[in-house]
Order: structure tokens, then C-alpha cells, then sequence
């Protein structure tokens, strides 16, 4: 610039104000407004950057800087109302694409004007405290161009209507939207948010909630949540393309709350096609997503659980009460098996592995399974059945497996100490007629039941084993020690222990001659080598094998009950006999003989005896005789085998009380030894502390550990305290 | 001076008992000392009256009642036994009936009559009838080694000894107790908790009856049944 007048001064700053000549002030600012005027025309090529530069670092060195502040102010705000116009002119389309395009140049322009200024930016714009160029710049764009009227209510609308289209099929310019949108976050986050981000929102809603309605008319549920579940990725898509990635948070949001939080309950209880439905058909896919569309909104993961709770309980609480089910124990638990493996699959393919739904199936079938108080004995049957011949030619695995999932079933009884009972009952059936299937199974259920409940659990049943070996040897012994009685093993004796057994009282049966010999043989050698022992024969429990040939010469192998065996046995002496002479001779119970005689004269294919008259019943005057005309295809022939059969009423209430009884000391001694350890305890303390130390085997009623303390008050164990009657003292 | 005043005695055995007595019982005899010597005699005359056998029997306590013009069942003949602190039911030994009624500082049977008077108002009183309460069960303990009380018994003595004091709560507990077959004997804890209730619970509302809290089974089962027939 060759106008410029040389001056040759001193600044001396401190001392006084150099007053330079107003008109240098002028001329410099109008040199420098011209450059702007020509940055925004394109047209600064032309210009030399450090003169400019040079003219800006005077004025302000000068104390011009106001005027050069003002100026560019005003200049800036004169460009920016042109730019405007031609904003507003522009038709339709290109709205935005004239927007963007101005933006761009007035970016470039800034950026060199800044750099033109920047002495007055780093000194007199501090010390002054305003607005630093850029930011000017900014602010002026947005004041003058994006909140001018005429065009911030048609951007904001041009921007809505993008989206919209967008969200109806339509394919829109996403590069131009991203350029806008960060033309607005530029501006500064208010004004991201306060002219587009809430808005956006607010529209948002609207159209979701007008979707979500209408697709709720006519959609099934699944089909609903793929829709919902295809939004809800678009918005989220929407947002990486175009958006502030501040923004996913709000408008997800936004989304789940229209489409998924306000239809939850019509959603999920909807008719043939809700949650019930998609739990009774496994129905993985669509489980799964609603699982995790409503796993975004609050208390959706709360609403499925519960459904799904109640749900169970309900076809639990069926299933257990159904009394077609309970005709069939195995068929029983079988059901019970199946449904816990439907749920486990369910909650691993479709929820997840979520905990607590584990822990809401879990609740769920311990509540139903013990709404059916014989459940403990059915669990019981069931295995018995599967350690009998179920369990034939399955791998050992399979075995492992199998026993597993009843253990879970079996954690579920409250009545622990009930199932314990039958299992001993069964237990014992099976090791005597010698009919387990597989040793090792055997063992490996003990084992678990160990794990699960302690030694004390268990220690029975292993000497219920322990028996079975230990007579085996004796049996060698014996024999050993009789060789007169050569090779035949006319008689096998288990040697049961009266406290692991279950508990039969001993009744009267004269054995055949033939048998109480050896029998006393026997009787003599064991008590020869166990002093201090009694032995008594248990009738009522053993077998026998018959050799048996009929009237036409037909030859058997009879499998019989020791009952059995009597009976017949008194045929070798006797064509007819009548019930009566039985009786006397055999001195077998009258229920049990009738028993017996019925299964030996009144089953279709296992009548070696005939009874006149042929009625069911069992009479005084009945008469018995061999059946000559008895035939088998079989060489074999097993009458009456001692099959574990769910009990009839009777033997129910007996094993039932026999329970109860058991009970007593148990709780006792649990409050005794709370007692002896705490000294002096409170009464809800004792009943919640009892309750608790007994639940790995029953349910402990809290009336019953009050009549039992009021009990031990009275053995002078416990005391109540003088002062608190709520107190118990321990007495040493 | 013991033995100046077993010098003076006339009759020798009788001489031990009285001694004795005084000498066992120092905080209350003092005053015995100097006056008591007749009054001992009088007192050991008065117990002659009615003994048999050097103790006074259950004939002996009709008599006795009779003169006090008294029910034997009266629930202040139980009052006496108590203060005598007497251990065996129906009966009253020379040493509990001589201590018992120095300390009413009693000799004869106008005296005696007065001071069973006086004596229903001390036993009434909160801390004494707590424990006259418990000795009435206690008394009627005739085995050795006994710890129950037959029901038709306990309601006796529940109408004698509450009777008075709770008259509704009693009569109903009676009915419950005639009409309920869980238990055939109460024991000294049920005893004293059924004292607890009459006391602490609101009657006949109930309204502050806890079954949570550590009553006896049986009240439990009394509130329920009251609960039932009694809205």
C-alpha cells in the first residue's frame, strides 16, 4: 500500500498518550474494511496479508482498537444481512444448500480475518474483555443468519422435514444434514440444542406415539417389537450419520419410551400372541428381543419376570393338583423335569442367563412343588424307578445328568426329612430283592445327597450298604464254616442294622421245616461270632425260589415272597386246604395272608393255586388247592415281587406322623444348642434362629418350636426371664 | 439368760421348741424375749388346740376354720398358709405355725380372726400377691418331684385365688380350659403366664395381644377360641 504517510515516532507508552492524527485512524480502518469487503467477494487474492496484518497491529497499538472492533462489527453485520437475503431467496431445495454453502464462506472468511486481527485479538480484545473474533463471528452468523426470521423457523422446519421423509422410506442428502447439523453445534451447544436438538425431540415423540399406536392395532406382539427393535436401530444409525453423538442418549430415549415403556402392559399380556404365549410355544427369538427392548426401560425386565412368574406358578400349581397327574409318580416328576428344562432354555437362550430369572424360576418351583405334600415320596418313586430299570444301557453321563436334575428338584422340598424317609423305604425294597440297576448309581445319588445335606443325611443309607457287603461276607463265612451243606446255597441271609433299616415291626411266620434248620444253623453261627447281638427274622421282607412241578407235568421256577413261600410249601403235604388251616399253620397276620393268598389264587397268569369259590375275596370258609391247570410261557415265573407302590392312605398318616414325631427332637436339640450357645435369647430370635438351622430338611412350624420350648421350661433346660417374658435363660 | 428361762420352764421337753424358735428367727423375736415367753406358751397352747400328733392336720384345719368361722375352701385359709409360708398342703407344722404367727404377732383366736382380716389387704397388695399367686401353684404340688396341676384343680384356684380380681377373664379361661383337650395339666410357667395376661392384656377386646410375643401355647389357644365363640 503505497498511501501510507512514513512516520518516524516513539512510542513512549508510559510517560504520555502519543495522539496521532485522527484521520491515520480513518484511512487505516477504511484499507482494512475494504480487505473485508473483498475477503467476502472472493477476492482476496489480491490482498498482502502483512500489510494488513501491519495496519491492524497500528490502530491498535495506536488506541484505535475500538474504532477497529466496531468496524469489523459493523462490517461484518452489513455482509451478513447481503448473505441473508440470499439465503432467504433461495427456493426449496437448495435452501439448505445455499445455507451450507455461505457457511462454508463465511468459515474461510473468518479464519482470515482473524488472522489479519490477531494482534488486536491477543491484546485488546483480553484487556477489554470482549468477544474474541472467531467467537464474533460466530455469534454474528448466528444472530444474523440462523435466528434471523426469515429463516430460523424455515431451517428448522427444512430439517424436520428431512428427518421425517427420511423416517418414511425416503432417502435424503445425509452429507448436507451433517454439515448443517455441525454448522448448528458450531454455533455453540445451546444453540445445538435449543433450535434443533429439542425440537427434533418433541417431534419425535409425536411421531412415535401416532406409529406406536398404530402399529399396536394391527401388529401381533412379535411382530411389534421387530419394529420397535428396527426404530430404534434407525434413530440410533440417524445419530452416527448426522446428528451429536450427545444426542443417541436422548432420542433412544425417546423411542423406548413410546413405543416399548407406554404399551409394556398391553405388549406383554396381549391375547395369542403376549409373553405367555411366546413362553408356552419357546419361542427364543422373539423372547430374546423383547428381553432386551425391555431391558431399556424401567421396570420392563420387572414386568417380563413377573408375567412370567405368575405364569409358572400357575401351570406349576395345575400340574401338581392335577389328579389325572397323579395317578403316575414317574410321569409326575417326569412333567416336573421337563417344564424345569423348558425354562432353563428359555432363560439361557432368550434372557440372557439372567440371575434373576434364575432365581424367579427357582422361587417359583419351590412355591409349587410343595403345594403337593406328597411330592418328597414322588421324587422318591421316581428314582426308585429309574435305579430299578430306567436307568438300563444309559451311558454313564447320562446317568450323572439325570441324577443331577432330580437333586435340583430335590433342593426345592421343604419337607426334606419327609423324602428321606420314603427314600430309605425304597432304598431298602431295592437292595433286598436285589434290583438296582447299577451299583454306581446308587452310590453317586448318596454322594450328591451328601453334598446337598450333610453326613448325618446320609449315614444311614450308607449303612444300608454297608449291610448289604458286610452280609455277604458272612454268608461266605457261614458256608465256609458248614461244608455238610455242600455247594447248594439253599439260604441267603442279609444281616440288616436295626437303626439304618426302615423300621418294620417283626411279626409272627412259622417257616417251613425245611427252612428253620438252617435257619437256626444259621442263627447259631452268627451269634457265635457277635456276641450281645439278637437277631430277628424279618418275614415279612424276604424271597424265595420254588421249584415247582404241576399237574401235567409242567415244570416252574416259582420267584415268591417268604409268605408265599409258607403257603405253598404246606401244599407238599396237603391237596386242600382251607383259609383257616392256614392261618394256623403259617401263623401269618390275617392282612397279610389274605394279601398273599390273593396274589398267589386271583391274578390272571400267576394262579398256581386255585381258590373255591373263585371270588376277589379272601373268606374264612374259602378253600385252597394247586392249580394243576397253571401255565407259563415262562420257565420263571415271578409272583408278587415287592415293587415300591405309592402308599394307600393308611401308611400315609402313618409315615406322616412317624414324621412328625421325628421332628420333636430335632427341634430340641436345635434349641437347645442355640440355647446352650447364646445363654439368653429373645422368643422371635430362638424361632427365626431354629427355623433356620432346620431348613435343610424341613420346615419348621413356629407353634411347634413353642410347644417345644414350653416343654423344655418344664424339664427345667430353659428358663423365662423374671423381668422380660420374652427372654429364655439357658440352664446348665 | 437361755438358761435362766429354761430354769424357770415347768415342764422340760417343751422348753427346747421354744428356744429354738427365738434363737432361728433373731430378726423378729427380739421383743419375744422379754414379753414372749407367755405369749409363747399361749401360742404353743393355741397350736395344741388344733394338732394331732405334734403337726396340725387337715381335720385340724377344719376345726381351725370352723372357730375362724370360715370356709376351709375360703382363699383366705390359702392366705394363712402362705404367710405361715407352709409347705405341705393341708397341713400346719409346729414351726411354721409358731414363726407364722409371732410375725402377726398372734396368740389367740380373736387375734387370729382380726389379723386374717388385716391380712387380705396385705396379701392384695401388686408385690406380695405376685408372690402369694405363685406359692398358691406351688402348695398344691403334693407329689414329690410333681411339676402339674390337674385342670380340674387349676380352675379351683383360679376361681379362688383371681377369681376376685379378674371375675370375667376367669370365668372364660375356666370354660376354655373345661372344653379343650390339648392339655390335661398346667405347669408353674402356663400358671404364672395366665397372671401375666389377666394384668397386661386389654379385656375383652384383646387388642394388644401379640401371638408372636412368648405367651404360653395355651393362652395362644385361648385368645383363638375366644376369638371364635366370643365376637
Amino acid at each position: 500500500m503505497s498511501n501510507q504517510k512514513k512516520r518516524n515516532f516513539q512510542i513512549e507508552a508510559f510517560k504520555h498518550r502519543v495522539v496521532v492524527d485522527p484521520k491515520y485512524a480513518e484511512k487505516t480502518w477504511k484499507i482494512l474494511e475494504h480487505a473485508i469487503h473483498e475477503i467476502y467477494n472472493h477476492n482476496a487474492s489480491g490482498l498482502s496479508f502483512e500489510e494488513l496484518y501491519r495496519n491492524a497491529y497500528n490502530m491498535v497499538l495506536h488506541k484505535f482498537g475500538e474504532k477497529l472492533y466496531s468496524g469489523l462489527v459493523s462490517t461484518m453485520t452489513l455482509h451478513l444481512k447481503e448473505i441473508s437475503k440470499s439465503i432467504e431467496a433461495a427456493q426449496g431445495g437448495s435452501f439448505l444448500e445455499e445455507l451450507n454453502r455461505k457457511w462454508n464462506d463465511h468459515n474461510k472468511a473468518l479464519q482470515m480475518i482473524r488472522d489479519i486481527l490477531m494482534y488486536m485479538d491477543r491484546t485488546y480484545i483480553p484487556s477489554t474483555h470482549k468477544t474474541p473474533v472467531h467467537e464474533l463471528g460466530l455469534n454474528l452468523w448466528r444472530d444474523n443468519i440462523v435466528r434471523s426470521n426469515k429463516i430460523q423457523t424455515r431451517l428448522l422446519n427444512t430439517l424436520l422435514e428431512l428427518v421425517h421423509r427420511e423416517r418414511t422410506g425416503e432417502v435424503i442428502n445425509r452429507g448436507l444434514m451433517r454439515n448443517i447439523i455441525k454448522m448448528l453445534m458450531d454455533l455453540g451447544p445451546s444453540v445445538y440444542q435449543e433450535d434443533f436438538e429439542k425440537p427434533f425431540l418433541e417431534v419425535s415423540a409425536e411421531f412415535y406415539k401416532v406409529e406406536s399406536q398404530k402399529f399396536i392395532e394391527c401388529c401381533d406382539c412379535g411382530e411389534y417389537l421387530k419394529k420397535a427393535e428396527r426404530r430404534l436401530n434407525e434413530e440410533m444409525e440417524r445419530v452416527t450419520h448426522y446428528l451429536d453423538a450427545k444426542s443417541e442418549a436422548k432420542i433412544t430415549n425417546v423411542v423406548e419410551k413410546e413405543m416399548i415403556a407406554n404399551h409394556m402392559p398391553r405388549l406383554v399380556h396381549m391375547d395369542n400372541s403376549g409373553l405367555v404365549n411366546m413362553l408356552l410355544d419357546d419361542k427364543y427369538e422373539d423372547l430374546g428381543r423383547m428381553y432386551n427392548l425391555f431391558r431399556r426401560v424401567p421396570s420392563g425386565l420387572l414386568t417380563i419376570r413377573e408375567v412370567m412368574t405368575s405364569h409358572l406358578r400357575e401351570t406349576g400349581k395345575q400340574l401338581v393338583t392335577d389328579p389325572e397327574r397323579l395317578k403316575d409318580p414317574v410321569e409326575f416328576v417326569q412333567r416336573l423335569l421337563d417344564e424345569k428344562d423348558k425354562y432353563d432354555n428359555i432363560i439361557s437362550s432368550a434372557f440372557n442367563n439372567d440371575k434373576t430369572f434364575q432365581n424367579a424360576l427357582n422361587s417359583s418351583f419351590e412355591y409349587f412343588i410343595n403345594l403337593n405334600p406328597r411330592s418328597p415320596e414322588f421324587i422318591s418313586l421316581f428314582v426308585d424307578d429309574k435305579l430299578r430299570k430306567g436307568l438300563k444301557g444309559v451311558s454313564e453321563e447320562d446317568v450323572e445328568t439325570i441324577l443331577d436334575k432330580v437333586m435340583m428338584l430335590f433342593r426345592y422340598l421343604q419337607e426334606k426329612d419327609v423324602f428321606e424317609k420314603y427314600y430309605k423305604q425304597h432304598l431298602a425294597k431295592r437292595l433286598l430283592s436285589g434290583k438296582t440297576v447299577s451299583d454306581d448309581a446308587e452310590r453317586s445319588l448318596i454322594v450328591k445327597l451328601k453334598t446337598e445335606c450333610g453326613y448325618q443325611f446320609t449315614s444311614k443309607l450308607e449303612g444300608m450298604f454297608t449291610d448289604m457287603k458286610t452280609s455277604q461276607d458272612t454268608m461266605h463265612g457261614f458256608y465256609a464254616s458248614h461244608p455238610e451243606l455242600g455247594d447248594s446255597r439253599t439260604l441267603v441271609v442279609q444281616v440288616l442294622t436295626t437303626g439304618s433299616w426302615p423300621t418294620q415291626p417283626s411279626v409272627t411266620c412259622n417257616l417251613p421245616a425245611e427252612m428253620s434248620a438252617l435257619c437256626e444253623k444259621f442263627r447259631s453261627y452268627y451269634l457265635g461270632t457277635h456276641t450281645g447281638r439278637r437277631l430277628s427274622w424279618q418275614t415279612n421282607m424276604g424271597s424265595a425260589d420254588i421249584k415247582a412241578t404241576f399237574g401235567k407235568g409242567q415244570k416252574h421256577e416259582l420267584n415268591v415272597s417268604t409268605y408265599q413261600m409258607c403257603v405253598l410249601m404246606l401244599f407238599n403235604n396237603a391237596d386242600r386246604l382251607s383259609y383257616r388251616e392256614i392261618e394256623q399253620a403259617t401263623e401269618i397276620p390275617a392282612s397279610d395272608l389274605k394279601r398273599c393268598l390273593q396274589s398267589l389264587a386271583c391274578v390272571r397268569g400267576k394262579n398256581v393255586l386255585r381258590k373255591e369259590p373263585m371270588s376277589k375275596d379272601i373268606g374264612e370258609d374259602d378253600a385252597f388247592f394247586v392249580n394243576d391247570k397253571f401255565t407259563s410261557k415262562f420257565y420263571k415265573v415271578k409272583i408278587g415281587t415287592v415293587v415300591a407302590q405309592k402308599e394307600s392312605e393308611p401308611e400315609k398318616q402313618e409315615t406322616r406322623q412317624r414324621v412328625e414325631e421325628d421332628r420333636k427332637p430335632q427341634i430340641e436339640a436345635a434349641i437347645v444348642r442355640i440355647m446352650k450357645s447364646r445363654r439368653v435369647l429373645d422368643h422371635n430370635n430362638i424361632i427365626a434362629e431354629v427355623t433356620k438351622q432346620l431348613q435343610s430338611r424341613f420346615l419348621a412350624n413356629p407353634t411347634e418350636i413353642k410347644k417345644r420350648i414350653e416343654s423344655l421350661i418344664e424339664r427345667d433346660f430353659l428358663e423365662r426371664d423374671n423381668v422380660d417374658r420374652k427372654l429364655y435363660r439357658y440352664l446348665a | 439368760m437361755p438358761r435362766a428361762s429354761s430354769k424357770r420352764k415347768s415342764s422340760a421337753p417343751q422348753n427346747p421348741p421354744a428356744v429354738k424358735s427365738s434363737n432361728a428367727r433373731s430378726g423378729t423375736s427380739t421383743h419375744l424375749f422379754y414379753s414372749g415367753k407367755a405369749k409363747a406358751k399361749e401360742i404353743e397352747n393355741f397350736f395344741d388346740k388344733y394338732a394331732n400328733g405334734g403337726i396340725i392336720d387337715p381335720d385340724g384345719i377344719v376345726t381351725l376354720c370352723k372357730d375362724l368361722e370360715l370356709e376351709y375352701t375360703d382363699v383366705r385359709i390359702l392366705m394363712l398358709a402362705w404367710k405361715l409360708k407352709a409347705v405341705k398342703l393341708g397341713y400346719f407344722t409346729q414351726d411354721e405355725w409358731e414363726t407364722g404367727l409371732k410375725t402377726l404377732q398372734v396368740n389367740n383366736l380373736s387375734k387370729l380372726k382380726k389379723a386374717i382380716s388385716e391380712l387380705e389387704k396385705e396379701v392384695r397388695t401388686p408385690p406380695n400377691f405376685a408372690d402369694f399367686y405363685s406359692f398358691a401353684f406351688r402348695y398344691h404340688l403334693t407329689e414329690e418331684k410333681q411339676k402339674n396341676i390337674d385342670i380340674e384343680t387349676i380352675c379351683e384356684l383360679l376361681n379362688l385365688v383371681l377369681g376376685p380380681q379378674f371375675r370375667r377373664q376367669v370365668d372364660l379361661l375356666i370354660d376354655y380350659l373345661k372344653v379343650q383337650s390339648n392339655y390335661k395339666v398346667i405347669n408353674l410357667d402356663q400358671w404364672l403366664g395366665i397372671f401375666r395376661f389377666c394384668n397386661e392384656i386389654s379385656f375383652p377386646d384383646l387388642e394388644n395381644y401379640d401371638e408372636t410375643q412368648a405367651w404360653p401355647l395355651i393362652l395362644d389357644n385361648f385368645v383363638d377360641w375366644l376369638r371364635e365363640n366370643h365376637r
